[in-house]
């Protein structure tokens, strides 16, 4: 397999001010990548605000107290560095790459971005035009349409319900003040995790950050906590019907959230994997991962159905989602359908052999270590596994789990959790109307 | 498998001093071998090349080169379909493939140790290639199935109705993927004389990038891709030149279900193929163009997307890119915008190409453009499986001991180069433009 710890370890320090540091020092390339996390993100949103995170992203690096758009821009690209923002359901992201001589000057602007935005109104009034525009834009991909479908019916009031755009509704009533408040509760340096990578020493990179962020102090108030609406389970089919030249079919279970939040689990000093997490994982990869998967041999190689099938399994802190779907010609939608329930259901009553198990571990093993190849994947990894409060440990855990899982436990964790699926359809109304209606 | 356009920087090669030891080695057969050793991965990358894009085909056998490429994955006599799949994931690697016009491509990635293990199999299914007639048709379905779902997005129909404009002769105009009546024509035996007369050792590269020695690399090259098919006749294509164009040459189509209207640009760039101009002279003209494309819309702070986009709000978003090609090159400028402002924003792109012909850029600027795409490239080569599909996509045009370094390159451009550009190949008066708005 691949030996996805070749590189340096990983140094862990945390500010006076409670912002993480983490450094993998890299010196392969004369780069420097980092990742600046803050637990925000959509699930921190209140419903008529949605879409508050990605508008923040994108104004956030518009204005500071010293510095316009323009000359924001100008500082990033002068250098050649790439600057970017990003918001996603479960954190707030600021990435920044450059060259190793560069990397100081441009934190410091990360850093100027992050403490004291200003929000300027004209360019509110900009990213909200684009914003809008983008949810519009969105529905022109088949796709995206019956995804959308699929996690509006599956997360009802949930946050997670929504794109991380919002809604026209709610982007249109976002104020400069909500900005600014959200920024005043989430963005503080004790809800902060930095995870760098590249040619720098960790104790220079960990100077660096404390030059830099040293001095943000906290406000005395405590962190922000949440309370979320219930996940109600309902499902059931839904079609949409648009003349499309290929029919989506989609089935989606609900699926345990990353960290454990059971009672008992919440009581322990430290946040630990759910204990079905990596097993869902290992059966999302033998489904509906890779050439060699189930869903692309069976549907694809041995019946011609479709040209992109496949599944995926979302890491998220709330309750996450299991998802199996593909592109079909419109006449074979009900074949499409039954195709991967079929698929599906044999998880549940037939164990996987030793070979397909051991096919599965090495794949998913595999991918796993190619992922972490460029600095900026590697600060990617293990700064969301701080920020998911599970650790950079996590890295080592989650291999060990997934080496660890039995044939027996994939028969009842698939059991368990694919019960009865919701069901999005969409393409032509001749072809998913009828289709739904048999469902 | 999948369809595939060259990234628009990278678009051509580049050794940089830092990667210095890339060797190019041309084995008896005739195959081209390039190799890197990268000591600081486990991770080892091999990219097989072969000219045989969709340029290659005869007229009526359009779709052909994306399809065999699918069908190479069937297998050959020895190894059922979906064994190569398995024995490459089964060791935790990762395969795919694709097609473009110039070439198409195959690429494992995977534990240095394990190339022995899986490199033999991407050996047999690309020399030996059986194109099962059993296969055929229901491969055929599958890329029935890529066909549609290319039809329900906007941006891949325009930029084939783009691509049709400008290349009215040349085979750069027609659908990569072909289409359904083209794709029904086919025949097991066509592609099979498609096969047996293209993938040779000739019009094939195998790149090499991991932690193996060049030696060890052609060793494991020559072992397995030696006995290549008996080759045979194929039909081509008498490809005419490509007449420049002398005028606005203009498609509207309007599309359903469409949120916003797009706007695409197009102007005919050098090729490598010139036998009027040194290939240094053609990389340079090449790269020049790359510049370009960053000063126009790259960046918050590049002309267009600071006019359109930051300052004038008339655009959702605008970019541009050089995409190098074997017989000419592409410059595009794609806007998604409201319907409304259409015209407007043509005309002021137009301006902007008339003041580039006239007036210098600044240092400042120059300069800006030459950081990103050198940082580009450095962001762009951390990975054996990036350097690898770099260096073959550069083999398709050149040797890379001719070519100094790209950053080095990118430096050497000037202001008047970018001026002497732009009145060559950009005209505002000499362009093909397609016009996609929402069906009323």
């Amino acid at each position: 397999m691949l030996n996805s710890t070749l590189i340096q370890p990983i140094h862990r320090t945390t500010l006076s001010n409670g912002m993480v540091v983490l450094v993998t020092e890299n010196p392969t390339a004369d780069i420097i990548a980092a990742r600046i996390f803050i637990r925000a993100g959509s699930r921190w949103e209140d419903p008529t605000r949605a879409g508050l995170n990605h508008l923040l992203s994108a104004v956030l690096t518009k204005g500071t107290q010293t510095l316009s758009s323009l000359e924001i821009a100008e500082q990033v690209e002068s250098v050649g560095a790439s600057l970017s923002t990003d918001s996603t359901t479960d954190y707030f992201l600021l990435s920044l790459k450059s060259v190793s001589a560069d990397f100081a000057e441009v934190l410091e602007l990360a850093a100027e971005l992050l403490r004291s935005p200003t929000f300027p109104a004209a360019e509110l009034e900009l990213e909200r035009r684009l914003t809008l525009q983008a949810i519009r834009s969105q529905q022109e991909q088949p796709f995206t349409v019956a995804f959308d479908q699929l996690r509006s019916h599956m997360y009802g009031d949930h946050p997670y319900a929504l794109s991380g755009l919002g809604t026209e509704a709610t982007v249109t009533q976002i104020t400069r003040d909500d900005l600014l408040a959200f920024h005043q509760t989430h963005f503080r340096p004790d809800n902060v995790i930095i995870s760098l990578a590249g040619r720098i020493p960790p104790e220079t990179a960990i100077a660096l950050v404390e030059k830099v962020f040293g001095d943000w102090v906290p406000p005395a108030t405590s962190l922000p906590t949440l309370q979320l609406p219930e996940i109600v389970s309902t499902p059931s089919c839904r079609a949409i019907g648009q003349e499309t030249q290929q029919s989506i079919v989609m089935l989606g279970y609900l699926a345990p959230a990353i960290v454990d939040t059971s009672a008992t689990a919440q009581q322990a000093p430290t946040a630990s994997t759910h204990p079905n997490y990596a097993t869902l994982k290992l059966i999302n990869t033998h489904l509906g991962n890779g050439l060699s998967s189930r869903l692309f041999v069976e549907l694809r190689e041995k019946r011609g159905l479709a040209y992109e099938v496949s599944a995926f399994y979302t890491t998220r802190l709330d309750q996450a989602q299991f998802v199996a779907y593909m592109g079909t010609a419109p006449e074979n939608t009900a074949i499409a359908l039954e195709g991967l329930q079929t698929e599906i259901d044999r998880l549940r009553t037939v164990a996987l052999t030793d070979l397909e198990l051991q096919a599965a571990k090495n794949k998913i093993l595999g991918q796993y270590a190619l992922g972490k190849q460029t600095n900026a994947q590697i600060a990617q990894t293990y700064g969301w596994y701080e920020t998911l409060g599970l650790g950079a440990d996590f890295d080592v855990d989650f291999q060990a789990q997934i080496a660890a899982t039995t044939p027996a436990q994939i028969l009842s964790v698939a059991e368990e959790y694919f019960i009865r699926p919701y069901i999005s359809l969409v393409g032509p109304s001749s072809a998913v109307e009828e289709v739904a209606r048999i469902v | 498998m999948i369809r595939f356009r060259n990234p628009v920087h990278l678009s051509s090669l580049l050794v940089t001093p830092e990667i210095a030891r890339v060797s190019l080695t041309v084995l008896d057969n005739g195959l081209t071998v390039i190799h890197q050793q990268t000591v600081a991965t486990s991770v080892a990358s091999v990219d097989v090349w072969v000219r045989a894009g969709a340029v290659r085909e005869p007229d009526d056998w359009c779709g052909m080169a994306h399809f065999l490429e699918h069908m190479i994955f069937k297998g050959s006599d020895r190894l059922p379909p979906g064994v190569f799949d398995r024995e490459v994931e089964f060791r935790g690697g990762v395969t795919n493939a694709a097609t473009s016009y110039d070439y198409a491509h195959y690429f494992i990635t995977t534990a240095v140790q394990y190339l022995d293990a899986t490199l033999p199999y991407l050996a047999e299914i690309l020399l030996n290639a059986a194109i099962p007639d059993n296969e055929f048709d229901r491969e055929r379905d599958v890329v029935l199935e890529e066909i549609r779902q290319s039809y329900d997005s906007p941006d891949c129909v325009a930029f084939q109705v783009l691509s049709e404009t400008v290349y009215q002769n040349h085979p750069y105009g027609r659908p990569i993927l072909g289409t359904e009546d083209h794709l029904l024509q086919l025949t097991p035996a066509a592609m099979r004389t498609f096969h047996r007369s293209y993938y040779q050792p000739e019009n094939m590269t195998v790149v090499v990038v991991g932690n193996l020695s060049q030696s060890e690399a052609i060793h494991l090259i020559e072992r397995h891709f030696h006995t290549f098919p008996e080759p045979v006749a194929c039909p081509y294509w008498a490809m005419d030149a490509e007449p420049p164009i002398t005028q606005i040459r203009r498609q509207e189509i309007a599309m359903p279900r469409l949120e916003q209207a797009r706007l695409l640009m197009a102007w005919l760039g050098p090729g490598l193929d010139s036998t009027l101009q040194s290939m240094d002279e053609q990389l340079h003209n090449a790269y020049g163009l790359d510049v370009l494309s960053v000063l126009l819309a790259e960046g918050r702070t590049s002309r267009l997307i600071w006019e359109l986009r930051e300052d004038r709000n008339l655009v959702q978003a605008v970019s541009s890119g050089f995409s190098l090609q074997r017989d000419s090159g592409l410059f595009t400028i794609n806007a998604w915008l409201d319907p409304d402002n259409l015209e407007r924003v043509e005309a002021i792109i137009c301006d902007r190409l008339s003041e580039l012909a006239t007036a210098p850029v600044t240092a400042a600027e120059l300069h800006r453009c030459q950081r990103l795409l050198c940082n580009d490239f450095a962001f762009s080569t951390e990975t054996p499986g990036q350097l690898a599909g770099l260096y073959g996509y550069y083999s398709l045009f050149a040797h890379p001991e001719l070519v100094t370094p790209y950053p080095q390159r990118i430096r050497a451009i000037q202001a008047d180069d970018l001026q002497r550009l732009t009145s060559q190949y950009l005209s505002p008066y000499h362009y093909a433009a397609t016009v996609v708005r929402p069906l009323e």
